[in-house]
């Protein structure tokens, strides 16, 4: 059932609708080339991506984040605009995306473009209708910011080739881990098909490189690199699985990112997981994205991450603090002679600081307080390094112990994992309670057990006086 | 233009007479024997408002005298002069950078994009550049309102700061007619790209914190 076609909609209404229904792409970023105008158009693109606002999920917003249409012949069950939902069913002209673009930027509103589309017709249809945009956007407009577009599964490999000259950075969402959950919830789509035009893609970004090489103005090709997006907790995936695929994704494919997103539900199908209290997982999300961080930045293996055994992320300790605690045998270190890819894995050591450290260690001899104002954050970092062979404190080296402190150090979690309680963390049904990646685990059993406890005489009535009288 | 400001910079810590031969030699100065990390250092923090900026910025560039290598002076962080130059700098840096991000224009009716902010460093200096590239075809202007100063560029020419001039209220605020239809569509657009499962205003305060909101469109009340 295809819902209503809207010819006569204000462009107000478009921008509603085709804004509303692309919001669940997660890559928002604006990052990956430098760019200086040349001084005949508007725009210029800066590497590190620039964010210009932040939506009310605390997400930021650097793109105009729009598909070209919410039209779709397929049917993928976690999608909005399948086709078998009934709902207003409209599309933008290549004008008003370039108006819109044209106006926003102007204003300092955003960094660039973000088009993706459901298929319209068939995939050729479609590339064609964003190839047209994107043409008309650089040519006619004079265009040099950010554009990421979306390569269409299924469509002329040209036509793709086409618009990746047009575009920054482009990507082809690979949707679910593995391709298995892809039959089970996107019937019209398959692995082979969305890994051919990545490989395209890597192709002639290969290709492009060698010309660039030989003619210095030879048009760029995706300069940005392309980028792909994982659905999280939609399917029964491990945290193991799914870093593997992205792992393998970034060796196989030279993807600049993968991005994560966290099932939202916004239909009702039996094939899709019904989540508790209507919760994305969001720290699981994160947690994917700090140990994602881990092998870009870090040189983590995701072997060292997680196994077999412990196929999930612990809640509530990141990846780096697990790691550390399950290689105590490396710890303490000494910070004025320890190798930098060393530094990089101490807990509350990032790459920045690591760095400052390597240089200012020249210098002199370095103490405690000159590595806070390196950024160190001492709090993590204590447990695990020396100055001048001294810790910081005297410190036991010793799991349980460490775990415990560290667990008494706040760390900054997404909404709903913040505030979250022991309790509702026992009751996290993707998660495994085995131990902090083999870790023993006897603190947080305590825990637990105490919660339990509690949530138990609650339940029987027995929390406070008031509350048995009134059920009374 | 940009060698008047720095003038006026080195000024503020330097009791010399105001004297453009002078600054300028200072400037060579430092950039020749600090380099041209150590300047930009120097150069951001002395943007900042803290009030002590100079005796540190002093400090700094004598402590680099005495270190065998003056060009590495800002590595050594261990100098709690070096320490605060490096912090303010940053500091600086920071602010100008979520101005490139959040400053918003809007179209005045003779076709102006004209945007107002409220910081707490004189940035303007530092984001000049950036927006100067980004839109060289368009007449712009941004108006400093914590120092009173103005960015000004005019299309397809270089960007000028000018200060003494008070800002005309009414001019500032008589805009464009299609303005209303654009800021009315990015208030529409802001709105529906967050998605509600995930509402989380504490990151979204940390991120945008609100002291930076007054100026913005998508905060403000008015339509
Ligand atoms: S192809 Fe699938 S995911 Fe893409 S818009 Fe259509 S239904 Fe949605």
């Amino acid at each position: 059932m295809q819902g209503t076609i809207q010819e006569k909609m204000t462009l107000n209404e478009k921008l509603h609708i085709l804004s509303d229904a692309a919001k669940y792409d997660a890559a928002c970023t604006s990052s990956g080339v430098d760019r200086r105008g040349d001084g005949t158009g508007m725009g210029n693109c800066s590497a590190a991506g620039i964010c210009h606002s932040f939506s009310a999920d605390g997400r930021c917003i650097s793109l105009l984040k729009i598909l070209f249409t919410n039209e779709c012949i397929y049917d993928c069950k976690y999608c909005v605009n399948r086709s078998s939902n009934d709902v207003v069913r409209t599309s933008f002209t290549p004008e008003e995306v370039c108006t819109l673009t044209m106006e926003f930027y102007r204003r300092n509103y955003i960094e660039g473009l973000f088009l993706s589309s459901g298929i319209l017709r068939s995939p050729d249809y479609t590339m064609e209708l964003i190839y047209a945009a994107l043409y008309r956007l650089r040519k006619v407009c004079n265009f040099q910011g950010y554009i990421h577009v979306k390569a269409i599964p299924g469509a002329d490999p040209r036509l793709i080739q086409m618009t990746g000259y047009l575009a920054d950075r482009m990507s082809v969402n690979v949707e679910l881990p593995t391709a298995e959950s892809l039959r089970l919830l996107a019937p019209h789509k398959s692995r082979k098909n969305i890994l051919a035009p990545m490989r395209l893609v890597q192709n002639q970004i290969n290709e492009n490189k060698q010309e660039i090489r030989l003619y210095r103005n030879a048009p760029r090709f995706v300069p940005a690199g392309q980028s792909t997006q994982m659905i999280i907790g939609a399917t029964p995936e491990t945290d193991y699985q799914i870093l593997h695929t992205a792992e393998s994704l970034y060796k196989k494919f030279d993807l600049k990112r993968v991005f994560y997103s966290a099932f939202v539900p916004v239909n009702r199908d039996c094939a899709l997981p019904v989540l508790k209290d209507n919760k994305p997982p969001l720290l699981r999300e994160h947690r994917l994205y700090q140990a994602d961080w881990l092998l870009r930045f870090y040189h983590f293996e995701a072997d060292e991450l997680l196994d077999e055994n412990n196929p999930n992320f612990n809640v509530l300790l990141d990846p780096k603090c697990c790691w550390a605690l399950n290689h105590l045998d490396l710890f303490p270190i000494e910070v004025n002679s320890a190798d930098y890819m060393l530094l990089l894995r101490v807990p509350g050591i990032g790459c920045k600081s690591a760095g400052r450290i390597v240089k200012a260690r020249k210098m002199g001899n370095l103490q405690f307080e000159d590595l806070k104002k390196m950024g160190v954050v001492l709090k993590r970092a204590l447990y695990f390094i020396t100055c001048g062979g001294k810790m910081m404190y005297p410190v036991r080296i010793e799991e349980d112990y460490i775990m415990r402190c560290l667990l008494n150090t706040k760390e900054r979690l997404p909404e709903g994992a913040d505030g979250m309680t022991y309790r509702q963390l026992s009751l996290f049904d993707d998660v495994n309670f085995g131990g902090v990646n083999g870790i023993s685990n006897r603190f947080i059993y305590v825990q637990i057990r105490l919660q339990v406890f509690v949530q138990l005489c609650m339940m029987l009535g027995w929390k406070t006086g008031t509350a048995m009288q009134e059920s009374a | 233009m940009k060698g008047k400001l720095q003038q006026q910079l080195f000024c503020q810590y330097k009791t010399v007479d105001e004297n453009e031969g002078k600054a300028a030699r200072l400037q060579r100065m430092i950039k020749k024997y600090l380099g041209n990390h150590a300047y930009r250092a120097v150069f951001y923090a002395l943007l900042s408002d803290e009030p002590e900026k100079g005796t540190a910025v002093f400090r700094t560039i004598q402590e680099a005298r005495r270190i065998p290598d003056s060009r590495k002076i800002m590595d050594h962080l261990g100098n709690p002069d070096v320490a605060e130059v490096f912090a303010m700098s940053r500091s600086v840096a920071n602010e100008a950078h979520l101005y490139e991000e959040f400053i918003r224009f809007r179209e005045l009716a003779d076709g102006i994009l004209f945007s107002e902010i409220t910081p707490k460093s004189q940035v303007l200096v530092c984001i000049a550049d950036h927006f100067a590239d980004r839109f060289p075809l368009e007449n712009w202007v941004i108006y400093d309102k914590t120092h009173k100063m103005f960015l000004l560029h005019r299309k397809q020419a270089e960007w000028a700061l000018v200060t003494g001039t008070p800002l005309n209220r009414r001019t500032a605020d008589r805009i464009s007619e299609s303005e209303k239809t654009y800021s009315e569509l990015w208030k529409e657009f802001f709105e529906s790209i967050s998605i509600s499962e995930r509402e989380n205003p504490v990151y979204q305060r940390t991120h945008l914190p609100l002291r930076y909101r007054n100026d913005m469109t998508e905060f403000s009340d008015q339509t």
